[in-house]
Order: structure tokens, then C-alpha cells, then sequence
């Protein structure tokens, strides 16, 4: 690791030092070291492994704060466990905050004082990623974004391949040949996006949607020039760059001319576009809604009719921590399931106290911290053996793929699908 | 008045002066400004926040806890209790001899929860490592605060150590994490805020 600069120091206080409101030293003096926190955190919980309490963390960046911002942490710092900012505890900073948080947030909603952990550890990571400390697995994944406008830096010849034929699986699929998936196309009611393991891994989800939107009888397109839901830089927290990735959003909404943006199933994403997006620029976003809400609203209004008997086997639901307990969304997928599977069986716990799967908070893009991150998954290994499920659905591509690799190293023997799957193979569908 | 009762109210005034500072200057900053659109409501985020997001059946920090967090919550009211106690003993108000023996019970409990609470500081490993001078220094004055506030009422010849006590107790307050007396209120507002903005809290039931 670089050593730090005094340059890079007065980058990271910044941070600390500039507050735009009281919400950050709201959250850095309220944590009393109770230490309860802990049997909430996966982390923890997998590891017992003590410097990765929340607490712990939290204290990582309060106590730098202690130490160049309050009188007592200035003239007694020993007294208040204010700490330097220096290359010890970016070192320690980096393999805490960025290597064992998910983000999940689950922390925050059990804390005996309600501190937001959450918040405070993406303030740490802004810190390290203003002071350039970013794991550089974690930036590669923003700068491809950055340069290619995805974060897998898929050319725009293969995704369009990859529409093509997707496109006309669709069309063999309903029998129709003037199924479409749209690209490109200016004043549609939707402009949908994708993570981009769509295109890359997983391409049999975009024409499960494309198939969605053609029962709802839906006007909707893609677009080459922004189809990426993900935003990477909401991972590494660096503003500039999470800035930049949600105006190109927002810019090619208004190229569009698209009434609504539709989010994919990605719950960093659901919350970098409806949450943090607008915060970024500045702006409000004109009508965001994540994919779960609309097929939701679909089953709810009769535009599409789908058939538990259809779905027969046991399915057992993964709730993305971001579009739960950052995001509220957790009766509508519920209520898809409930409408489109003969067998669904909740996991314990589930909903608002759910285990994230252990690919949140950039996780699955930081490769320095792998076998950190299947070790905390034994968690949500056990969670899903129990419910006895074939089928776990989830509405995000990013917890697909760490479910996947689990249901290997675990040995699960279920298939991991999108709600847009589960709901596909339930549709019926109305010919002309 | 006598020199004691002089510190504790110098104290005391140092106390509230520091706490009026970091009052006004949460109110300054204000609220941060959030440009997504709004889902729910931010009063009822923040009405949840402070009641039913703080029932203990909604946390494992308390219902994985109840011994700790029980010794917790008595050792907050008994905080509280004592130091409505102080401004009674100061202006020289009697209460009544049932008011009396409650108090002191309340006092006692709180003392000997704040003891449990330093023995469990010290002897768990997971704490002591989060632990620092301050956290230690903190619950050791707010217990002797209690003791003292449970003997004096048994025995007013304490009632000098009582005051020299509480006035260390006030100069301290505002140094470290006693400090939460203000700000575990902006902390959970501003959760409410949040989640209420987003429609996450009031929670739903899945």
C-alpha cells in the first residue's frame, strides 16, 4: 500500500471536516461501545473474529474524528480511543470497511442506540477512496463503468448480438415472430435497464422480461447508451465517480424522452438510481420504479395473468438487503410469488431482518476478500437448506451470482432464478 | 450555599453550556436535503424511531440480550431519576417518605446495574477490545452519581461528597461519550428521517 501524504490526509479529513448537515456527527457520537450490535452482523456471527463488531468498525472513523475534530480528542486523545489517520489504520481502515461490511445495513436496524453504521462506513470508504485506497479489484469494476459506460465493459456489438438473439429465443418461445426486444427507441412509456451479468452471463433474464413486458402489452426499449443499472461507485463511495455514472442515467432518461426509468433486479442498483442518484446531481429523477414494483403492479391491475400450477416446485425467497431495509420494497415480491408459485416457503429470518447473502457492499467485485466472503455465506447456506426449497428467487443479479457460487461450495443442489424468471415460466399468454 | 453545592453548580453550568453548543449546532447544520422523491412519510419514520422502532421485540440487540439490556434501560432511568434528584436535594425541596424509599431503590438498582454493566466491560473480551478510558470513566461516574444519590437520601451527612460528585460527574459530561445524552436524540431523528422518507419505517410486515 502507498504511504500516505499529508496531501492525502488533509483528502481524507475533508470528509470529516466538511458538514453539510448534522446528520454525520449525529451518527459519530452517538455510539456508546455497547457492543450488542455484533449477533446482527454476519460478519461476525461467521467469523467471531472481534474487529469485525460494527461497533468496531463505526469506531474506525469516529475515532479519527475524535481525534481532529472534537477538543477532547485533540487534548487527550488517549482518553477517548481517538486514533491518527495514519498507514496503520488506513491499512486496518481498508480491510474493515471495505473488506468485511456488505452494507447491509442489518446492523443499523438492531442497534441499541440507532447509530447508522451503514452511513458511517460508506463515509469511511469515502474517505479512502478521496485518499485513493480503493481495493483495486473494487476500481477496476468503477473504471470500466467510467470508460465503457458498463461495469463489464461489454463492446456494443456483443450486447447488441446478445439482444439479437435473445430476441429471437423470444420469438421462438411465443410462437411470434414480430415479438421485439426494443433497442434505441425515443418516447416509449419505459426505459429498462440491466445489470450487465445479463448480457454477459446470464441473457436468459432479459428475455424472461422481454417476455413479461409482452404479455403487459408494454411500450418499452433499451438503450445502448446507458442500459447499465449498477453503479460501482456507490460501492467504493468515491462522490465524483458515483456522480458521473448517475448523470449518464438521468442524461440518457432525458434522451429517451422515456416517461418512466425501470430499474432491473439489482438492490444496489434499485438504490444508486432511486435513492442515491438523485442526490448525486442534484436533481430529482423523473418516475423510477424497480422491476419488482412493476410486475407487481401487473398481477395487481390483470395486464398479465399468470399460473401458480405452473411453478410446482418449492421456492423459497432471498431478499436483496438494499431493496428491503434501504428501500422498503418487501410485500411486492411476495406477492408475485404468491401469485405465480404453488409452493413458496419463507426463509428464517426474512423481510426487514433477512441475512444478506454475502455479495453486497462490492463484495462480489473485490476479489482480495473471496474466501472472506463464501465463509460468511455459510450463513445463508444454512438459511436456505432449512426452508428445503428447490428454487431460491431473488431480485437481484448480483446476489444470483454469489447464491450460486454458495449453492456449489455448499452443496445446495437448488437453481437460483430472478423473480422475471419465476414469473415467465408462469405466464400465460394470450395470442391474438 | 456552601463551596460544594458553588462546584456542583459551576458544574452544572459548564454541563449545559457545552450541551447548549452542541444542541444549537445540530439545529444550525439542520436536516441534510434529500432530492430523491419521496415514498413515505417522514413523521411517521421519525414517530416510529422513537417508539415502536425502539420496542424491544424489533431488536436483537435487546431480545439476544435481556440481562444487558435490561441493567441498560435501569440505568438509564435511574440516571435520569437521580438527576431530578439533584435539582430536589439543591433547592432544598423534602419529598414525601414513600417518594423517598422509591427513589433511593431506584437509585440503588441503577448503581448496582451500572456495576454489572463496568464488570461486564471489563471481563468480555468483545468490549473490553471496543472499550476505551472514557467508556470506563463515563459508567463508573454516572454509577457513583447513583450511589451517592441513593446514600445521601439515607444519610444527608453525605450530602457534601453528593455534591462533589455530581459536579464531577457534570465537568465530565460533555468531554466524551456522555455527550449521547444529546445526540442518541439527532441520531435516532435522523434514522426516522430516512427510512421514513423511503417508506421503510413504519416496518411492514413481510
Amino acid at each position: 500500500m502507498e504511504k500516505i501524504t499529508k496531501d492525502k490526509i488533509e483528502c481524507g479529513l475533508e470528509v470529516l471536516k466538511r458538514l453539510q448537515d448534522s446528520k454525520l456527527i449525529s451518527h459519530l457520537n452517538s455510539c456508546v461501545h455497547c457492543g450488542l450490535c455484533a449477533d446482527s452482523c454476519l460478519y461476525y456471527l461467521a467469523t467471531g473474529d472481534e474487529r469485525m463488531i460494527p461497533a468496531g468498525k463505526v469506531d474506525m472513523v469516529s475515532a479519527i474524528y475524535r481525534r481532529y475534530c472534537t477538543i477532547t480528542g485533540k487534548v487527550f486523545p488517549a482518553l477517548v480511543g481517538a486514533r491518527e489517520l495514519d498507514d496503520t489504520n488506513i491499512r486496518e481502515m481498508v480491510d474493515l470497511l471495505y473488506g468485511a461490511c456488505t452494507m447491509c445495513g442489518r446492523c443499523v436496524k438492531h442497534c441499541s442506540i440507532g447509530v447508522d453504521i451503514e452511513y458511517v462506513i460508506r463515509t469511511g470508504r469515502e474517505m479512502l477512496a478521496k485518499m485513493g485506497y480503493v481495493p483495486e479489484s473494487l476500481q477496476a469494476t468503477v473504471d470500466a463503468a467510467l470508460t465503457s459506460g458498463n461495469n463489464m465493459a461489454i463492446p456494443d456489438e456483443d450486447f447488441l448480438d446478445t439482444i439479437e438473439w435473445m430476441e429471437e429465443e423470444l420469438q421462438d418461445e411465443l410462437n411470434d415472430p414480430t415479438a421485439t426486444i426494443p433497442i434505441n427507441q425515443p418516447g416509449k412509456n419505459i426505459l429498462y435497464t440491466l445489470n450487465p451479468r445479463e448480457p454477459k452471463f446470464f441473457p436468459l433474464s432479459i428475455s424472461a422480461m422481454a417476455k413479461i413486458f409482452y404479455a403487459a402489452k408494454e411500450s418499452w426499449t433499451l438503450s445502448t447508451g446507458m442500459y447499465d443499472v449498477t453503479n460501482y461507485a456507490y460501492f467504493s463511495s468515491h462522490p465524483g465517480h458515483s456522480r458521473i455514472i448517475a448523470q449518464r442515467m438521468y442524461d440518457e432518461l432525458q434522451k429517451m424522452q422515456a416517461k418512466k426509468l425501470v430499474l432491473a433486479e439489482c438492490g444496489h442498483g434499485a438504490r444508486a438510481n432511486r435513492w442515491e442518484g438523485p442526490n448525486y446531481i442534484g436533481r430529482e429523477f423523473p418516475e423510477t420504479v424497480t422491476s419488482v414494483e412493476l410486475i407487481a403492479g401487473y398481477i395487481k391491475s390483470g395486464r398479465i395473468r399468470p399460473d401458480r400450477e405452473l411453478n410446482r416446485e418449492v421456492v423459497t425467497l432471498h431478499d436483496p438487503c438494499n431493496l428491503v431495509r434501504s428501500g422498503g420494497i418487501v410485500k411486492e415480491q411476495r406477492y408475485i410469488l404468491k401469485n405465480t408459485v404453488k409452493n413458496f416457503v419463507e426463509m428464517t429470518p426474512h423481510g426487514m431482518d433477512n441475512f444478506c447473502c454475502g455479495g453486497g457492499g462490492g463484495q462480489l467485485a473485490m476479489s482480495e476478500y473471496n474466501d472472506r466472503r463464501i465463509k460468511i455465506a455459510g450463513i445463508k447456506a444454512e438459511q436456505i437448506k432449512k426452508t428445503g426449497a428447490a428454487i431460491v428467487a431473488t431480485p437481484c443479479h448480483n446476489c444470483v451470482d454469489q447464491l450460486s457460487q454458495i449453492n456449489v461450495t455448499y452443496r445446495l443442489n437448488v437453481q437460483i432464478k430472478t423473480m422475471a424468471e419465476i414469473v415467465a415460466d408462469s405466464l400465460i399468454i394470450e395470442h391474438p | 450555599m456552601h463551596w460544594y453545592e458553588w462546584f456542583a453548580l459551576a458544574a452544572l453550568a459548564i454541563c449545559l453550556i457545552s450541551f447548549a453548543h452542541h444542541f444549537f449546532r445540530l439545529l444550525k447544520l439542520g436536516k441534510p436535503r434529500d432530492y430523491s422523491a419521496r415514498a413515505g412519510s417522514t413523521t411517521r419514520g421519525i414517530v416510529y424511531s422513537f417508539t415502536a422502532g425502539m420496542n424491544p421485540r424489533n431488536k436483537e440487540s435487546a431480545f439476544l440480550h435481556l440481562p444487558t439490556y435490561t441493567a441498560g434501560v435501569i440505568f438509564h432511568v435511574a440516571t435520569f431519576l437521580s438527576i431530578v434528584m439533584f435539582f430536589l436535594l439543591l433547592s432544598g425541596l423534602e419529598c414525601s417518605r414513600l417518594i423517598c424509599i422509591l427513589l433511593t431503590l431506584a437509585a440503588f438498582s441503577g448503581a448496582a446495574a451500572g456495576v454489572g454493566i463496568f464488570i461486564k466491560r471489563l471481563t468480555d473480551n468483545k468490549l473490553r477490545r471496543l472499550s476505551n478510558p472514557d467508556d470506563y470513566i463515563s459508567n463508573m461516574l454516572v454509577t457513583l452519581f447513583q450511589l451517592f444519590t441513593g446514600l445521601v437520601l439515607l444519610n444527608n451527612g453525605l450530602y457534601p461528597a453528593y455534591m462533589i460528585v455530581a459536579g464531577l460527574l457534570f465537568i465530565y459530561m460533555p468531554a466524551g461519550k456522555l455527550k449521547h445524552a444529546i445526540y442518541f436524540f439527532a441520531a435516532r431523528y435522523h434514522l426516522g428521517l430516512f427510512y421514513g422518507w423511503r417508506n421503510v419505517w413504519p416496518m411492514k410486515k413481510p
